[in-house]
């Protein structure tokens, strides 16, 4: 109760401290307003704390409080009071805080959310501060920054390119005497190369993960037939398109390319450690690009990455992730410069490598590709580059609701990786539950 | 009359902290989920968004939502398991304990110990690596040459590992049983024992008519436990009360409309089912109870 009740005073306090200073400051913006790529002047040298919260691991943490510190050393009376944790349990609190009216200033999320939060009022439109040129994306792709659109309003800043890909233990296909798998190969192609895996490994190693409970999976092979995994406020699949998607991969289990149930829902939960990849209970696992990095140091095998099979025009230029601003922030100018920095900085790019995705900025990522030391990262930076001229046209951002349809199309897959449920009644009650969450 | 009034002042002063949290942390909130029961609450939106739906959440859940049902039974089947194995796996060792012994203190103590880690996140993560496919049951199992299988992530079995979880967390009962069997009398047995009554007769005579009030007692604890159980279930399955929802007690659903579907009107209004089903379940033991509890003042 009294802490809500100082917030309330420190906020409104404030405001009017920034409106005055608004006033002050209108003609000197003013003047340099044309001045492009250049950091907007600073406004006011007050002392002032932004909040920023994001997910990831301690290494994403570090790189994070270096970047920030570039900001202090920049303008030492900004400093940031940071909150990360992991993944999961991340948007319970956000949504937490955000109910309790103390969004932080600055947090991430991602494709999965971003309407979620838009479409409620959460995230800050930041269209006037991109037509001022305070936010500058002319360095990004067209596309890029579009995908952080929400029914017209600008809701995240792209922290970077990123796209789904498929990582197989590369070290395994020379062991086992067998070709790699490539980019652009059919989903048969994959099927029966897998089969292979199980037969040469003498049993042991299944050949590749079975992503029919994964999204990213089902929306790339609904594209490659032209088709959406979101139309509108409805599923795009018919059910017809979900029974041959499951039929798929009761096949591939039927023949022993993909793993059991239970080592499937093992995966299934995201967690990078229990990738089968990793584990070593199947040659593939069906990621983001740039998550080779990770899954390679969770493993001694050496990791190579393709894209999900099928026609690369089923792929697009995903956002990695976004930073957004609150609404509700007090100091969103402030916060909205910060994003800017984080986003164009050369030097927060190097520290940051492909982290948070291929840098959005062409030119930043221009400079981190030239810097970049480590193999792995090599491989997901040539990975994304030479996918950037295969791409299809970007859809429109996961409706709200997404973040159901994701659970439910888990549920369902999984009730026919276990034998209980066909692949048509899995497909109907899905589609019947999932249009019911979307237009809720 | 005004030295009555200071006591009585003074005695709202002693109570306030009690007083001041019941207020703020449990009555109000509890009104406050019981009106936004009837909207649409979505946690995030503008409070102008506000929409009042009158009893739509309620019909949606008993007549449009297979997930609650599945939630319900998951959480009855729990419940039914659990509570009369657990309770009488603390009778069992609360007898055993009751016997003095050398030691008997240092076995209380132990057995006592799984409940002081209570309902905590390390604990849980500790049991999801036990029963994993590499994991220690079956590391032992295998010694016996039987292959194990992938408990938690089976549908059929990722229950009944929450179930061993909660059993194994005897001690709160078992330290209530103690205290319980301290309380019987020693002349009833010694009685007992000149009429040559077995160790059987004795107990089922003596012992459990003299503990059924402690036994009804942790009867209602442990059911409404029992139906409240979270966070095993939260933590083995990753938040997702899978495989297949198989893990999906009511609670764990509750959290996961409330805070991952942005349904809080809705989790409010499960909520308050919830409450007036655990009320109903608590007033038909009651009723029961006066079939088999003795109170030592009665006849």
């Amino acid at each position: 109760m009294h802490r809500a009740a100082n917030a309330h005073v420190t906020t409104r306090r404030s405001l009017l401290r920034a409106a005055a200073l608004g006033a002050l400051a209108t003609p000197f913006l003013a003047a340099c307003g044309d001045d492009a790529g250049q950091q907007p002047a600073p406004e006011s040298t007050e002392p002032v704390e932004l909040s920023m919260f994001w997910w990831g691991a301690e290494a994403r943490a570090k790189s994070t409080e270096d970047a920030l510190k570039l900001y202090t050393a920049k303008y030492p009376f900004v400093t940031f009071k940071t909150t990360w944790q992991g993944n999961q349990g991340y948007y319970d609190k956000l949504a937490t805080l955000a109910a309790g009216g103390n969004a932080p200033d600055i947090f991430q999320i991602d494709d999965g959310a971003l309407s979620e939060y838009a479409e409620r009022g959460v995230t800050l439109d930041l269209n006037s501060y991109k037509s001022s040129g305070k936010l500058d994306v002319k360095k990004f792709p067209e596309g890029l920054w579009k995908y952080g659109e929400v029914g017209g309003k600008l809701s995240g800043v792209p922290t970077g390119e990123n796209t789904p890909g498929m990582i197989y233990n590369k070290q395994l296909c020379t062991e086992l005497g067998i070709p790699e798998p490539t980019s652009g190969m059919s989903w048969e192609a994959l099927i029966t190369w897998a089969e292979q895996v199980w037969v040469k490994s003498g049993n042991k190693v299944y050949g590749t993960m079975d992503p029919s409970a994964d999204y990213k999976a089902l929306w790339v092979w609904l594209r490659q037939q032209g088709k959406e995994l979101y139309n509108g406020k409805a599923v795009g699949a018919t059910k017809e398109d979900l029974v041959k998607w499951f039929d798929l991969w009761q096949g591939a289990r039927d023949r022993k390319a993909a793993p059991t149930a239970d080592l499937i829902h093992e995966a299934n939960g995201g967690d990078v450690t229990k990738q089968l990849v990793v584990t070593g209970k199947a040659a593939t696992s069906f990621m983001w690009g740039n998550q080779i990095a990770e899954l390679s140091k969770a493993t001694k095998s050496t990791l190579g990455v393709v894209t999900y099979p099928g026609d690369n025009k089923g792929q697009w230029a995903r956002a990695a992730l976004y930073f957004s601003v609150a609404k509700s922030s007090a100091k969103r100018d402030r916060a909205v410069d910060v994003v800017n920095f984080l986003v164009n900085s050369p030097e927060v790019g190097k520290l940051w490598g492909t982290d948070r995705g291929l840098s959005s900025n062409l030119d930043v990522r221009k400079a981190v590709s030239d810097s970049l030391t480590d193999a792995v990262q090599k491989t997901a930076f040539a990975f994304e580059t030479d996918l950037a001229t295969k791409f299809g046209p970007a859809p429109q951002v996961p409706p709200k609701g997404h973040v159901k349809v994701r659970a439910l199309l888990t549920t369902h897959a999984e009730s026919v990786q276990y034998a209980k449920a066909t692949s048509a009644a899995a497909a109907d009650a899905f589609l019947k539950e999932a249009n019911a969450a979307l237009a809720a | 009359m005004a030295a009555h009034r200071r006591e009585g002042v003074a005695g709202y002063v002693f109570l306030s902290p009690w007083l001041l949290g019941l207020l703020g942390i449990t009555a109000i909130p509890m009104v406050g989920s019981l009106v936004l029961s009837f909207t649409n609450y979505d946690l995030l939106s503008d409070w102008s968004e506000l929409k009042w739906v009158g009893i739509h959440n309620y019909t949606r859940m008993f007549t449009d939502d297979p997930h609650y049902w599945h939630a319900v039974k998951v959480t009855l089947v729990f419940a039914l398991v659990a509570v009369p194995l657990k309770l009488s796996a603390s009778l069992a060792v609360a007898l055993l304990l009751n016997k003095e012994r050398r030691g008997t203190g240092l076995f209380r103590g132990l057995f006592y110990l799984p409940s002081l880690l209570g309902g905590s996140v390390a604990l849980a993560l500790v049991w999801r690596a036990m029963w994993a496919k590499e994991g220690a049951v079956n590391g032992f199992l295998a010694l016996f040459g039987i292959e194990g299988q992938n408990w938690i992530n089976e549908p059929d079995w990722a229950l009944h590992t929450l179930v061993v979880l909660a059993i194994w967390q005897f001690g709160a009962p078992m330290v209530i049983f103690l205290a319980g069997l301290k309380q019987i009398p020693k002349e009833l047995y010694e009685a007992a024992a000149v009429d040559g009554a077995a160790n059987w007769r004795a107990f089922w005579h003596i012992t459990l008519p003299g503990l059924s009030p402690v036994i009804f007692f942790n009867l209602v604890l442990e059911t409404v436990h029992g139906f409240q159980g979270f966070t095993s279930a939260y933590v083995i399955s990753g938040g997702t009360g899978g495989p297949i929802d198989s893990t999906l007690m009511y609670t764990l659903y509750l959290y996961k409309a409330g805070f991952g579907d942005y349904q809080m009107g809705y989790a409010s209004a499960m909520a308050w089912v919830f409450l007036v089903a655990i009320a109903v379940i608590t007033a038909v033991l009651f009723s029961t109870g006066k079939f088999w509890v003795h109170y030592g003042d009665q006849s």
